[in-house]
């Protein structure tokens, strides 16, 4: 049972990082990915590789995954981000399926829809995080360490050129913001972020398939910022907790076909964030005027 | 020889292609809502269409126009009850987008509740093929989705430049402040937008569910070669939609000549990628606004 609630509370952070890296760029940037499960994919598959071939170490294998991410990301930010802002929401959600076909055709590489086995524990500074404790303290310290890296970027003058572009673009191009480099950035920030929480999942999980990294995952995680709350620091993280937490309620709820379960959850998500979006769109913890946050 | 098939399967998927890209092309060129339901639309008509004719045995005319008026019920529906209440109170585009993707999370699993994840098809005897000389074979449905594809776009074309409501669409896509100067009603006018736009979407489903088989989440799919045709022929150009769809068809069926068929998804969007990157304003398009 423990075992049970560890497991889960470890999912819970690596989704809470996934969420507060995302919610970087929608809340605070008005940049909607698609991408995102696609670039957690590209980070646990670097991890896994990385932890097969060349070293276990958290230290060595997080940087990698993250430059990893972040230097993809300027395959869509770089195009996209020129013209206007769907254009960026077309190119992650096209970048996304070029991904899913890459994990599961690039077999010599990936292992196709098999995928990566056998992904050895992780170290930290020579100590083997083999029990579920030491590993949940890892995830925990990442999560908290991601939130409050966003939480700094976002009250630096990054952060505020950030919201200035959100909110009016052509203004903070007069006052000598490049929008275009700016969100840049705050892309390859947000991405090599969502790395932290590829490499923590290869080697929870130990072993890596495409199945975990489709659209559907996307949506997952932009559920989870939008039913807790774009643009606030406890938002998401609120929300992985939620959206972990239904699946397993709904275990308990013994008249539902076990059959059905996911494909009710994803039910529940969807609604919820149809319902959220016509009665409160700022989510559950979100400032109650949605102007503040996703602007125009 | 194995390239002229290729070819001719191109351009029956391009047709199919074509269809639902100008669908989208409609409704977001004259509502701007990102309609990512639009690909429900299509995994409804499918199995509607699967679920009256295979399992309830209603002739297939009657199932396809039935599924063909769900089609634009839930268009029309989806416009009045989810993007309306959003728009009332200053909606933003990604407020809009995250409600009709919700839909289509919904619609989807509902699907997968009633008739499982798996592949559903309709076998009909007019999915056989018949070698047209050389060794090319063409389906009766094949020659179908080209044909009806071209009745619609010259039904659009009449209906767009000499109808009221036609010229009104256009106009509401140029400028909707000045429609309401005209004493005309935007929301009412959009409520066309949706249901022209989602009934063209109907004969492509239909088509392809009898051709290719469907599954629940082939909504994904379609919206995506949706944006991106109409994004390659330009947005705002209904003519550059289709023509969008066409070379995204031709291109997918062409990459099978050279590539293992696994990667010929990947093949509309690396097309969309250089079009963005090389012309973001499309073919036909406008020069893009910030």
């Amino acid at each position: 049972m423990q075992g049970y609630i560890l497991n889960l509370l470890i999912l819970v952070a690596i989704s809470g990082i996934l969420a507060t890296s995302l919610n970087f760029i929608i809340g605070y940037a008005g940049i909607f990915s698609m991408a995102h499960a696609a670039f957690f994919g590209v980070a646990a598959y670097a991890g896994a590789l990385v932890a097969l071939h060349v070293s276990t170490s958290l230290l060595v294998t997080i940087p990698i995954a993250m430059v990893v991410c972040a230097a993809l990301s300027l395959v869509i930010s770089l195009p996209s981000l020129r013209v206007r802002g769907d254009y960026f929401v077309v190119a992650s959600l096209g970048l996304q399926m070029i991904a899913f076909t890459v994990f599961s055709e690039w077999k010599d590489v990936t292992g196709g829809i098999g995928g990566l086995t056998g992904v050895p524990v992780a170290t930290l500074f020579g100590f083997r995080l083999a029990s579920l404790e030491s590993f949940f303290g890892v995830s925990l310290i990442c999560l908290a360490l991601t939130a409050f890296v966003i939480f700094v970027l976002v009250h630096t003058s990054f952060g505020r050129s950030l919201k200035a572009i959100r909110d009016n673009e052509v203004a903070a191009a007069s006052f000598g913001k490049n929008p275009v480099i700016i969100k840049t950035i705050a892309v390859a920030i947000s991405t090599a972020f969502c790395g932290v929480a590829g490499v923590l999942y290869a080697f929870h999980i130990s072993f890596v398939n495409p199945e975990s990294f489709t659209v559907d995952q996307s949506v997952f995680i932009m559920s989870m910022i939008i039913i807790g709350g774009a643009g606030t620091v406890f938002g998401p993280i609120l929300g992985a907790l939620i959206i972990h937490l239904l699946p397993a309620g709904l275990t308990y709820l013994t008249f539902l076909p076990a059959r059905d379960l996911a494909s009710l959850q994803q039910i529940i998500y969807g609604a919820a964030m149809v319902l959220l979006m016509i009665y409160w769109p700022s989510g559950l913890i979100g400032r109650a005027n949605i102007k503040d946050t996703w602007g125009k | 020889m194995i390239l002229l098939q290729l070819i001719v399967d191109g351009l029956q998927l391009g047709a199919l292609y074509a269809l639902m890209a100008v669908g989208f092309a409609i409704i977001f060129g004259s509502t701007r809502v990102f309609h990512y339901a639009h690909g429900t639309t299509y995994i409804l008509v499918g199995y509607l269409f699967y679920w009256l004719s295979d399992r309830l045995g209603v002739p297939w005319w009657l199932a396809a126009v039935l599924a063909a008026a769900a089609a634009v019920v839930f268009g029309v529906a989806i416009d009045r009850f989810v993007y309306r209440p959003i728009q009332r109170d200053e909606g933003s585009f990604f407020t809009v987008f995250v409600a009709s993707f919700g839909v289509g999370v919904v619609a989807e699993n509902l699907v997968v509740i009633f008739f499982g994840a798996s592949y559903v098809s309709i076998s009909t005897p007019l999915s056989r093929v018949h070698d047209i000389g050389g060794g090319v074979v063409i389906s009766w449905l094949g020659i179908a989705s080209v044909v009806i594809a071209l009745a619609l776009f010259a039904f659009l074309n009449w209906f767009l430049g000499r109808t009221d409501v036609g010229v009104s669409l256009r106009a509401l896509s140029e400028n909707p402040e000045l429609i309401r100067g005209f004493g005309l009603n935007p929301r009412k006018l959009s409520q066309y937008a949706f249901a022209i736009g989602s009934l063209m979407v109907a004969p492509a489903a239909l088509v392809a569910t009898c051709v290719t088989g469907l599954t629940p989440s082939a909504g994904h799919r379609v919206v995506l070669i949706s944006i991106a045709a109409s994004i390659i022929g330009g947005i705002g150009s209904l003519r550059g939609a289709g023509f969008g769809g066409l070379i995204l068809g031709l291109a997918e069926s062409l990459a099978v000549w050279k590539f293992s068929t696994g990667w010929s998804e990947a093949v509309s969007f690396i097309i969309l990628f250089l079009f963005i990157l090389a012309r973001p304003s499309g073919l036909f398009g406008m020069r893009a606004r910030v």
